[in-house]
């Protein structure tokens, strides 16, 4: 139970971590507005849970994966708009970053966190499980603190010498990683079908192994991914790039001329 | 003088839908039972280069999430449950599968082998 619950943190708390720590560096957001995500986060997590069974059957039992499929795109797509917004470059933007970063802590805990919850749920009632359960706790807290601290230093330090596109670039890649790490669902229940697998680095880097972890959350890696992953992982990274910087150089044209 | 193209195109039209529909069904399905935090069968012999379904039935009064790295699945199944998952096609092989909650006991494999599709039945 002790590895289990530790095994758990890694998987779908580090998630959590690392996002919030990259938009609290590329916002520099205020503690109170970490406070108001997780807690906002936290509690649409618990309705999602409350309403899950039903949840589940709908689209002839596909529910869960669609409305996991969706939360990715939508917390993809907030990401461009931080990015948008990032070009627009006004203070008055500031406020409205925040919400949408904000908006998307808040989902990334509704499909990572409800995991938690499930689990929690199950076995707390399990009187010999629960110092196991509270010591796995501690020491998957632990390694996600960490991690984050490490991840909060080097944010800080690229934001400082690169600029904050360097920090947005970071959030993307991360969003870019969970939509593809989200694929899978859709095949698993039978919407798509994308099972041709591009290549496998499974002797290298297994996903199984503690660097396939922490690669998966960073930036999406898959030991063996689909070609669908690959096609879309490339498009969802490299267009809002090329959009950006091409939006970036013509408002430097235009500015330019004046 | 149309009636006999007619009935031709109306019974082709009829078998082809039948035959597709026989096609589009002929996903063969794999049942697998979790009880005592258990899979059983705990492996599973499907063909190779096909699709097919799986059904997990959660006997347990907890929740259950099937896991596996290799097949690259990951489904919550509740307490009391059933859950369905699609996997192949896929390579001649072994593909690991567990219990996220409980991964040193739920544990199994799915043995991909080239033969003719037969669907099993735990029960």
């Amino acid at each position: 139970m002790l590895i289990n619950t530790v095994i758990l943190f890694l998987r779908d708390a580090l998630p959590i971590f690392v996002l919030v720590v990259y938009l609290y560096v590329h916002l520099s957001a205020t503690k109170l507005w970490l406070v108001l995500c997780v807690v906002a986060g936290a509690f649409l997590s618990l309705i999602y849970i409350n309403q899950i069974h039903v949840i589940g059957q709908w689209f002839d039992g596909k529910g869960i994966e669609l409305s996991l499929w969706i939360y990715q795109i939508f917390v993809y797509l907030l990401a461009v708009v931080l990015g948008y917004g990032l070009n627009q470059n006004q203070s008055s933007n500031k406020h409205s970053l925040n919400w949408v970063a904000g908006l998307m802590v808040s989902l990334t805990l509704v499909s990572k966190g409800s995991n938690f919850v499930l689990y929690f749920d199950g076995y707390l009632n399990q009187s010999n499980a629960i110092q196991s359960m509270l010591l796995g706790t501690f020491l998957g807290l632990g390694i996600c603190l960490s991690l984050a601290i490490l991840l909060y230093l080097t944010a800080q330090w690229l934001k400082q010498r690169l600029g904050p596109w360097s920090t947005w670039l970071l959030v993307l890649i991360y969003v870019t990683g969970q939509l593809v790490n989200a694929l899978p669902l859709l095949v698993q229940v039978d919407v798509i079908d994308a099972t041709a697998t591009a290549w496998s680095s499974q002797h290298f880097v297994s996903n199984e192994f503690e660097f396939g972890h922490l690669f998966n959350v960073l930036f999406g890696y898959q030991a063996a991914p689909s070609i669908a992953q690959v096609i879309i992982y490339v498009l969802a990274l490299f267009i809002p790039l090329v959009v950006f910087y091409s939006l970036k150089l013509h408002s430097a044209s235009h500015s330019g001329n004046k | 003088m149309n009636k006999p193209v007619n009935k031709i195109v109306g019974i082709t039209a009829l078998f082809f839908g039948l035959f597709c529909q026989s096609l589009l069904a002929a996903v063969a399905e794999y049942h697998i039972q979790l009880k005592d935090h258990l899979f059983l069968p705990s492996q599973i012999i499907i063909p190779a280069n096909q699709k097919v379904k799986l059904v997990i039935y959660n006997q347990d009064d907890t929740p259950e999430e099937f896991d596996s790295f290799s097949l690259n699945r990951d489904k919550v199944i509740f307490a009391k449950n059933k859950a369905t998952i699609f996997i192949g096609p896929l390579q001649p092989g072994k593909y690991d599968f567990f219990g996220e909650y409980n991964p040193n006991t739920a544990r199994g494999t799915v043995i991909v082998e080239h033969q003719k599709p037969k669907a099993t039945d735990a029960n």
